[in-house]
């Protein structure tokens, strides 16, 4: 198959989607009316609440939800075969991503901008706001874990990448002090950043770098502390400033390739049911290897937050929130046709098979394949080391309101910025990759049924057609409490065994990683168990039109 | 309006609408983060120098003793320079030079 039809087919998704489906939800079912007064509207506080233009929110949407998952799923999930993931990533989002992303803007919205613990108090328990905000923070445990994992290993295979991502961090930070202090002008700064940046690459081509990626672990896990504890603008802004540029070229490199070169599709459409290598069943597991790009609660918890305190219109809330699901799926067919070029000979790490994807693309536009070879780790690691010292930030925050008031040293930043980084290394270093990409993916599925969970609750409520948001919540929430019980059982297993799936022995540090890996699961499970249980309560009372057990604790 | 403005009018939102987007992927977090610590201030402002007024208990006393010892060394001159006799040449240098 050419590969061309795989962005035509998203191309075709994305207008049905968008022009048909999607539209008749907004505007028939939960009825957006552009003469309601918005929350960003009515408090316009200047911080929190700050009415935005559509097509710069549309932006920050997409900015807030693609990262490396998009990109980093589909390659993983090549070993399935091309076929079920590329129908998971068009089906999944027309029928379950846009409607996550767009309801969790409305159902916030309409709430004042509540988040989703301010919503899950008022429409289904007040414990169940807590079981939610413990649940994230075991979810962005998960996502470091398999972020900085990533990082360390696509580092420990391409030994001519690891200067240039380090001088990414020198450069970010010389460009926040000449912006802000210094006060030079943006475009000479971006210049200067990026040739040190790309210096550094071609420095690095012939002098390699190697080391173990447990060194690189250790790496990632400081790059993210400083990312942590430094103020925002010396460190963190001025890095994911510099790396967009990166990410830009390398994508579109790989976009006029696929055009320009439109090869052939070398990967098998399917492989078999269990995966090649682990074994893994495609159902439930591809559901919950590629989340975003498909699906994701990530984007609930962006959209609750952000997106629907800063909506000026309700009429923008389904091309910012819905739009930038279907651009991110756009970007994770990029990712699928990129990996699914390659020959089925090529295996390894995901940066590996990336990088020689990108390396064909690269060389129909009469670039050498190597600059692609080199350049597709490096987007990887940039991928997911931007993310991830947002997620060590967000995770120190955390640390700070859910331990803050027992222990009051969790306020120091350093101190939670270091609780949240052992917790991230204790499971990356001991715990097996795809299983834990596994388990963080199946987190984040867990919390977009969830999500949508609170949207039926919240139309059900309202009195409006539930079925567009229901069917898909229980056919998540089926599907990703089946794949935590699977892993979780596994890695129970194995922890108790003392055995591989294989029969090899395990080393010390790898039983603890599939105990913590175990418990963690087995927490996920009970945790949406009651979060169920706690929703049909709500279900059930808000269809007899009976008020909240929170407004009547509350008084 | 004819075929053919129309067509660049619609050309015109397209460019100005990709631009816009691109923008706030590089740069857009970093604008709204400076837009929201200048509104955070604002706030801290109007707390601290109208908070008591709008029936906000700001224990004042206490903010001005967790001063006092910054600012202790200048409150001498500070003295001098609000009770200093002025007359309009004293204007000479901050206004007209």
């Amino acid at each position: 198959m050419n590969s061309v039809l795989i962005p035509v087919l998203g191309a075709i998704v994305y207008i049905i989607g968008m022009r048909f489906y999607a539209r008749y939800i907004d505007r028939k079912v939960v009825g957006a009316d552009g003469r309601r007064a918005t929350p960003a509207r009515m408090y316009a506080d200047g911080v929190d609440f700050m009415p935005t233009p559509k097509t710069i929110l549309f932006g920050y949407q997409f900015k807030s939800i693609a990262g490396a998952a998009p990109v980093l799923g589909p390659i993983i999930a090549i070993k399935w075969g091309w076929l079920p993931g590329l129908l998971w990533i068009l089906l999944g989002t027309l029928f379950i991503g846009w409607v996550q992303d767009y309801m969790s803007a409305m159902v916030s919205m309409r709430s004042d901008g509540k988040t989703f613990g301010g919503v899950s108090f008022t429409l289904i328990s007040p414990r169940a706001r807590t079981i939610l905000l413990t649940f994230i923070y075991l979810y962005l445990l998960l996502l470091a874990a398999s972020f900085a994992n990533t990082v360390a290993k696509t580092l420990a295979d391409a030994p001519r990448i690891p200067l240039a991502v380090v001088m990414l961090a020198l450069a970010g930070v010389a460009v926040g002090f000449l912006i802000y202090r210094g006060r030079i002008q943006l475009a000479l700064v971006t210049i200067i950043g990026l040739a040190l940046f790309y210096g550094a690459l071609v420095l690095n081509n012939y002098v390699p770098v190697s080391a173990s990626w447990v060194l690189w672990l250790v790496f990632a896990l400081v790059f993210s502390f400083f990312g942590s504890v430094l103020p925002i603008w010396s460190f963190v802004q001025p890095i994911n400033y510099l790396s967009f540029y990166i990410i830009l070229f390398g994508m579109a490199g790989a976009v006029l390739g696929i055009l320009v070169g439109h090869p052939s599709l070398e990967r098998d459409a399917v492989t078999g049911f269990a995966a090649a290598g682990d074994g893994l069943p495609l159902w439930p597991m591809l559901f919950v290897t590629i989340a975003c790009g498909a699906v994701s609660g990530w984007h609930g918890v962006v959209s609750s937050t952000g997106t629907s305190r800063q909506l000026e219109n309700e009429l923008d809330t389904l091309p910012v929130a819905g739009g930038a699901m279907f651009l991110e799926m756009i970007l994770a067919l990029i990712a699928l046709t990129i990996v699914a070029i390659t020959p089925p000979d090529v295996t390894g790490a995901p940066g590996k098979l990336f990088g020689d994807g990108l390396g064909r693309l690269f060389g129909y536009l009469y670039l050498p394949e190597s600059v692609g070879r080199a350049y597709g780790p490096l987007m990887i690691v940039i991928l997911a080391i931007t993310l991830l010292h947002l997620v060590v930030r967000f995770m120190r925050i955390g640390t700070n309101e859910l331990l803050g008031r027992a222990i009051p040293i969790m306020r120091v930043p350093a101190i939670g910025t270091l609780v949240a980084l052992l917790l991230t290394f204790l499971l990356a270093y001991t715990g097996t990759f795809n299983y834990i990409w596994v388990l963080f993916g199946s987190a984040n599925q867990l919390m977009a049924s969830l999500a949508l969970m609170i949207a039926s609750i919240w139309l059900v409520a309202e009195r409006k057609k539930v079925v567009f948001a229901a069917i898909p919540m229980v056919l998540m929430y089926v599907t990703t409490m089946a794949a935590i019980a699977i892993l979780s059982k596994q890695l129970l297993q194995q922890a108790i065994t003392g055995l591989a799936p294989d029969g090899k022995t395990l080393t010390p540090d790898k039983v603890i990683g599939n105990w913590v890996a175990g418990v963690i699961g087995v927490a996920l499970f009970v945790a949406a168990l009651i979060l169920a249980y706690d929703g049909w309560q709500a279900f059930v009372r808000h269809r007899r039109g009976q008020p909240a057990p929170a407004s009547a604790a509350a008084q | 309006m004819s075929d053919e403005a129309a067509v660049n009018k619609k050309g015109l939102h397209l460019g100005r609408n990709i631009r816009r987007f691109l923008w706030t992927l590089a740069g857009g977090d970093a604008a709204q983060f400076a837009l929201r610590t200048r509104g955070g201030m604002e706030h801290l402002f109007i707390l601290t120098t109208m908070g008591n007024m709008l029936g906000i208990p700001v224990p004042m006393s206490y903010y001005s003793l967790r001063l006092l010892p910054h600012v202790a060394s200048r409150i001498g001159a500070w003295k001098r320079w609000m009770l200093r006799e002025r007359d309009f040449t004293d204007t000479l240098v901050s206004e007209c030079l």
